[in-house]
């Protein structure tokens, strides 16, 4: 491989180590990070935990009327729910649900995003100035009551995937607001690392513009993406419960951890550990995230590898 | 000064800020609980003192406190004279029937003692003066449909013509939606949705608006001039909009209300509770009845019968395979009686239509008969030899209840789902806002544009006189017949209602309910009270089903 | 300066151009809408609708109701009877002449409506933010300097914790504490009371509001406060370790004086334009607090414009929003430009 593909050999102008080294040095960085470790082990459990949801003793949707509002016990720790479903069981049917609106969400955002960014960063002039206002509009739009109007829109639309109160509403509803700040950020790096040498060097060598912009400068935004790409999962779980809780998210009887606590509060003074749990998952998930982001930006921080190796 | 001092002076100082804070008493008093008077917690702001130009369902609950109407109906469906000096009857001569033409005219005397807030009397004038900006308005409710002609006769005597004879006479201007406004006052050149009367109204009733934060409260004080002798007994009502259920209920077990209007079902067992401060109160008769209805053509399409919601053996099946009870003793914790026709009131209940068994098994063979199996084994029944679909269409369908209800109607709606689907019925359940549902169909309104499938939703009739609600859903001329089903002999038996003579009325109906049993375009299943939290002190509320629960508010007191 | 503000403002019309045909596309295709509240039960006979929506112009082609909502339509003839004559001018004055039309559900002015709500609105959030930076600065300053302390630790946990919690969760835990369990020792009452501005019938008195202040200020304070010391921790950490302030400690100038005069100032010029753009919240508010403690304020009424489908208020709150945010934008880069001398616009 071509040593002149690091823009960090550029920055320090030193010899550059080969790609896998940089990997372990971002491991061995994240592992010194007791927030990023204890939140990627709480995060692990609780992704195990929902995948492995349907070994549970209760199904989700079957109703059991006779055990209504049972109180956590051995039998049901997190207690039962309105029509005597096990709570646990539906918190983690829940999570599911919540965590794969996070991944969705950020799924589109990058797939949005980045290729704006790019286009903008790599052509510059007209596109990029067009682009950029697109982007100054979107962000612009007061964001939570954008959303509100976004989902209470959608959800009545007859749009092929985008039907009804669905997952895929949501994960559009909000994807729709992140990927501007997913497009800057790799404007940000392509404007960087575009007038570099190497990458006039594989222009002169007559390089075509998409084997440019994917081989030679979208890696080296990686790193920030990443870690926005990590912390959005948060920002969308985050998001995602408030509309629900606002009647605006995803509607029953696909549990997520937001409609949860929605149908939770007609009873937060008669059964409160309705509220207790499924907020409790979130708080959870979303600090684990936060910790594991926070980890990935110290060691994805080119500065911060380099300059412990020195 | 270094940092870790300041952090101190800085934690010490918020700490000591929330101590004085919290502690110093509250200042004054809350009014609240300043003896005589009372706070209402509701929702949302409402539109208007007009329950023509409602929005949340608090308008006519509002209304009630500041202005009167002719007539009201009491819990138990009877229906008095409030303005009015009695009821017009056939025996009392104030309703005079043409039999030939078979048209009629009703006569009111109003009372000569009730007087405005500013000191005018209510007269005639007003009310032709009411009837008109309504007309004006093109505000609609039943009555207009009949009415030829609303005269005054003298100061205190209207002659209402009507184009036939018109059974719901009685009410046309009062009921829970018409209040009779002042014509000196109102400015009728903005008209009737738009003028001063709805936010600055003038009145007749018991208390006189003071002030009105939007979205915050509104303070309504005592009307001195109130024609009643000695009332009413509180001298202050407070209505505070909160819109968080849980934090409404905290307020009532803190004892900073005293009413709690139409709480979610749950709350009954807080209220209930000994101890607590509160109590619980619910009407003695029922009104709403919460039913099913399906679209017997396919969604937005009125051309082409739908492939099995047309077919009555499946709606039978569909109404078999729903526990009732279940539903009603769990879900709605008791508050609700089964019912499964349109005419089940009193005089009604004799046409002895037999309540129908739940019966799951039962559903599964009327299915199987009916020419839907399940073949491949997935679980959904599919046409298989069925008249109404082609071989092979899946036995799945939208199912649809309004988000507002809350919690207990999509538990009720995820039970009767997951009961259809033991026998093979596939759902795919929805919640739609009302703005959505009963919206105009140019807006996009499902329920008029016939844009669903199956609803479940709750509706019912003030009074005692179901004839428009039964023309609304049933009749072949209705544009709000949801489920476009329609029946010859039914447009016949409705035409029959329209009487005043109550033999020639219970014969109608009752062939009009033999045919709904036969038919379904409906499915009945319960009906739910109205229902009110209460602090302990306040005494003489009486949740009434065909009136907001503030149409006595004149009675009520406070124990000290 | 003077006209890279220009330059600026002139780039911000056709930007908010875009948004606001955006925005009322999207109102538009959306389902429920002015008929409905028009006709409340749903049976205005059809003559008097037809009347409604040609007065409104609501029979005109969405470019052209577009136009109308945003330089009016008083130099347009208007028929309303529908009999081809004209009756007259209209009356909207369209949003650029600051007429932002009626609600459909209130039939009020929507300016009118965000005159009520809008001082709400700015009343809490201004304590809302006065606080966060009473709380966040000491918290981020104290952290940085004292890295990897037993203080640090604490209070990055703690906002790691803060940036975590559901704000409305929150919202909920703190009113079945504050209110529903805690009692004032004293008088027995609630220690905090459950919503609202001031008690109802009282005399002002500023205790009673700090009172009702406290727990929505607090709920929201959390968040805030989460974010900004952290953001300000990591700003003043690069500052610290940057050239100048070394030479300015190797030069032997106290180390009171470096970090006040040097590294704080220094780190405050990223949070001044954090700040102001996170200003336009001033404006539309925490819509999870106005529900929680019945604070009747803009984010309420968004939000129950959005359930009954009022999109004129819907419209005007976003678009104002949106001028509010691009205005905040501007004064960001500003403060910018004034506080950081190696900066310079064209």
């Amino acid at each position: 491989m071509n040593s002149n593909e690091n823009p960090l050999g550029k920055i320090n102008n030193k010899p550059v180590r080969p790609p896998e080294t940089m990997t372990t040095l971002a491991w061995k960085r994240f592992r010194r990070h007791p927030g990023a470790v204890a939140g990627s082990i709480i995060l692990t459990l609780l992704i195990l935990m929902t995948v492995f949801a349907g070994l549970s003793p209760y199904d989700p949707e079957v109703s059991d009327i006779k055990n209504r509002y049972q109180a956590p016990s051995l039998e049901h720790p997190f207690g039962t729910d309105g029509l005597g479903r096990d709570l646990l069981t539906r918190t983690l049917y829940g999570g599911r649900v919540s965590m794969s609106v996070g991944l969705m969400v950020v799924g589109i955002t990058l797939s949005i995003g980045v290729p704006i960014g790019s286009i903008a960063g790599y052509y510059g002039g007209w596109i990029d100035n067009v682009l950029m206002r697109v982007i100054d509009a979107t962000l612009s739009i007061p964001s939570l009551m954008f959303l509100i109007l976004l989902a209470a829109i959608l959800r009545e639309a007859e749009l092929p995937f985008v039907k009804g109160n669905s997952v895929m509403t949501i994960a559009v509803v909000l994807g729709v607001l992140t990927w501007p700040t997913v497009a800057r950020l790799v404007r940000a790096v392509f404007l960087t690392v575009r007038e570099t040498d190497y990458v006039k060097a594989a222009e002169a060598l007559g390089a075509s513009a998409p084997r440019i912009i994917l081989r030679e400068i979208l890696p080296n935004g990686f790193g920030p993406i990443i870690v926005e790409s990590t912390l959005g999962v948060g920002y969308a779980i985050m998001e995602e419960s408030g509309l629900s809780f606002l009647g605006f998210g995803i509607m029953p009887p696909t549990p997520s951890w937001g409609n949860m606590l929605n149908n939770a509060q007609e009873h937060l003074s008669t059964y409160p550990w309705l509220a207790i749990f499924p907020g409790l998952m979130i708080f959870l998930t979303i600090i684990s995230v936060n910790y594991i982001g926070d980890g990935l930006r110290d060691a994805l921080d080119p500065y911060k590898i380099l300059g412990k190796i020195e | 000064m270094n940092f870790r001092k300041s952090l101190k002076v800085l934690i010490f100082g918020l700490v000591a800020l929330l101590l004085l804070v919290g502690v110093t008493g509250c200042g004054p008093k809350t009014s609240g609980d300043s003896g005589n008077s009372i706070t209402i917690l509701i929702p949302d702001n409402p539109v208007a003192f007009n329950g023509i130009n409602t929005d949340t369902g608090y308008e006519q609950a509002l209304g009630e406190l500041v202005m009167l109407s002719l007539s009201e109906t009491d819990p138990n469906g009877n229906v008095f004279p409030e303005l009015a000096v009695e009821i017009p009857t056939v025996e009392n001569g104030g309703v005079v029937l043409d039999e030939d033409a078979w048209t009629m005219t009703a006569t009111w005397k109003l009372r000569e003692d009730v007087f405005w807030a500013d000191g005018e009397q209510v007269t005639a004038d007003d009310v032709v003066f009411t009837w008109n900006a309504m007309v004006d308005a093109g505000a609609w409710y039943a009555p207009m449909d009949y009415t030829e002609s609303v005269e005054k006769v003298d100061d205190f005597t209207i002659l209402v013509t009507f184009s036939t004879v018109f059974p719901a006479y009685n009410l046309m201007f009062g009921g829970e939606d018409v209040f009779i406004y002042p014509e000196h006052y109102c400015d009728a050149e903005a008209g009737f949705y738009e003028w001063n009367c709805d936010s600055q109204p003038l009145s007749s009733g018991p208390y006189i608006l003071e002030e009105w934060v939007a979205d915050d409260h509104l303070t309504f004080v005592k009307n001195e001039n109130y024609f009643e002798e000695g009332k009413p007994a509180i001298d202050q009502v407070i209505v505070r909009i909160v819109p968080e259920e849980p934090v409404k209920q905290q307020m009532m077990l803190e004892g900073d209300a005293d009413l709690h209007y139409w709480p979610a079902e749950p709350a009954s067992n807080l209220y209930k509770e000994e101890g607590n401060g509160t109590k619980w109160a619910k009407s003695p008769t029922e009104r709403w009845v919460m039913r099913l209805i399906p679209n017997t053509y396919v969604k937005g399409d009125p051309e082409t019968p739908h492939p099995f919601l047309s077919d009555v053996r499946v709606r039978r099946a569909l109404r078999m395979s729903i526990d009732v009870d279940t539903i009603i003793n769990d879900i709605f914790l008791g508050y609700g009686v089964p019912v499964w026709n349109d005419f089940f009131r009193p005089p009604f209940n004799s046409c002895d239509i037999p309540r129908p068994e739940y019966d799951v098994e039962g559903a599964a063979a009327l299915l199987e008969e009916a020419g839907w199996t399940d073949s491949d084994g997935d679980g959904v029944r599919e046409c298989n030899g069925c008249d109404t679909a082609e071989a092979g269409t899946m036995m799945t369908m939208e199912y649809a209840i309004y988000a507002e209800y809350g919690e207990s109607l999509e538990l009720a709606q995820q039970l009767i789902a997951e009961s259809w689907k033991s026998i093979g019925i596939g759902t795919d359940l929805q919640i739609i806002e009302g703005a959505i549902m009963w919206a105009e169909a140019e807006d996009g309104g499902t329920e008029i544009a016939g844009l669903f499938e199956l609803d479940m939703w709750d509706d019912g009739y003030p009074g005692t006189d179901p004839s428009d609600q039964i023309w609304t859903f049933y009749s072949s001329g209705s544009d709000w017949n949801y489920g476009h089903w329609t029946n010859e002999d039914m447009d016949g038996y409705i035409d029959e209602m329209y009487t005043v003579y109550e033999e020639d009325y219970l014969w109608a109906a009752c062939e009009a309910a033999a045919i709904l049993e036969e038919e379904l375009p409906q499915i009945l299943l319960f009906s739910t009270l109205e229902m009110h939290g209460l602090s302990e002190r306040l005494n003489g509320v009486l949740p009434n089903s065909n009136d907001p629960v503030t149409w006595n508010v004149a009675d009520w007191t406070l124990e000290e | 300066m003077g006209t890279y503000i220009v330059r600026r403002l002139l780039q911000a019309i056709p930007m908010l151009l875009l948004v606001s045909i955006a925005l009322f596309a999207l109102v538009n295709i959306a389902p429920g809408g002015p008929m409905s509240a028009y006709s409340r039960t749903n049976r205005m006979p059809e003559e008097k609708k037809e009347e409604i929506r040609r007065k409104f112009g609501l029979d005109k082609p969405l470019p052209v109701q577009y136009v109308v909502w945003l330089v009016g339509n008083d130099w347009m003839q208007i028929d309303t009877d529908g009999d081809g004559i004209s009756d007259g001018n209209g009356t909207r004055l369209g949003i650029l002449r600051g007429d932002f039309g009626f609600s459909y559900k209130t039939r009020e002015p929507v300016l009118a409506l965000i005159a009520d709500r809008l001082p709400n609105t700015v009343y809490l959030m201004f304590f809302t933010l006065l606080f966060t930076g009473i709380v966040a600065v000491p918290v981020g300053v104290i952290s940085a300097i004292k890295q990897y302390s037993g203080f640090d630790i604490t209070a990055t946990t703690l906002s790691f914790m803060g940036q975590a919690i559901p704000e409305f969760w929150l919202g909920l835990l703190l009113i079945l504490l504050f209110y529903g369990t805690l009692d004032n020792p004293f008088t027995g009452e609630a220690l905090f009371p459950s919503g609202g501005m001031q008690t109802l019938g009282a005399e002002f008195s500023i205790l009673d509001r700090a009172r009702h202040l406290f727990l929505p200020v607090l709920m929201g304070l959390v968040g805030w406060v989460a974010w900004y010391s952290r953001f300000l921790r990591s700003s003043m950490l690069e500052v610290i370790n940057q050239d100048y302030i070394r030479t300015a400690r190797a030069k032997g100038q106290t180390e009171q004086k470096v970090l006040y005069k040097h590294a704080l100032r220094n780190a405050l010029i990223p949070l001044v334009t954090m700040f102001a753009l996170d200003f336009p919240y001033i404006f539309t508010g925490s819509l999870y607090a106005e529900l929680l403690f019945s604070w009747p304020g803009m984010g309420r009424l968004f939000y129950n414009a959005a359930t009954s489908r009022d999109y004129p208020i819907l419209m005007a709150i976003l678009i104002i929003g949106s001028g509010i945010v691009v205005l905040s934008n501007l004064m960001a880069d500003i403060a910018y430009a004034y506080l950081d001398p190696r900066v310079r616009y064209e």
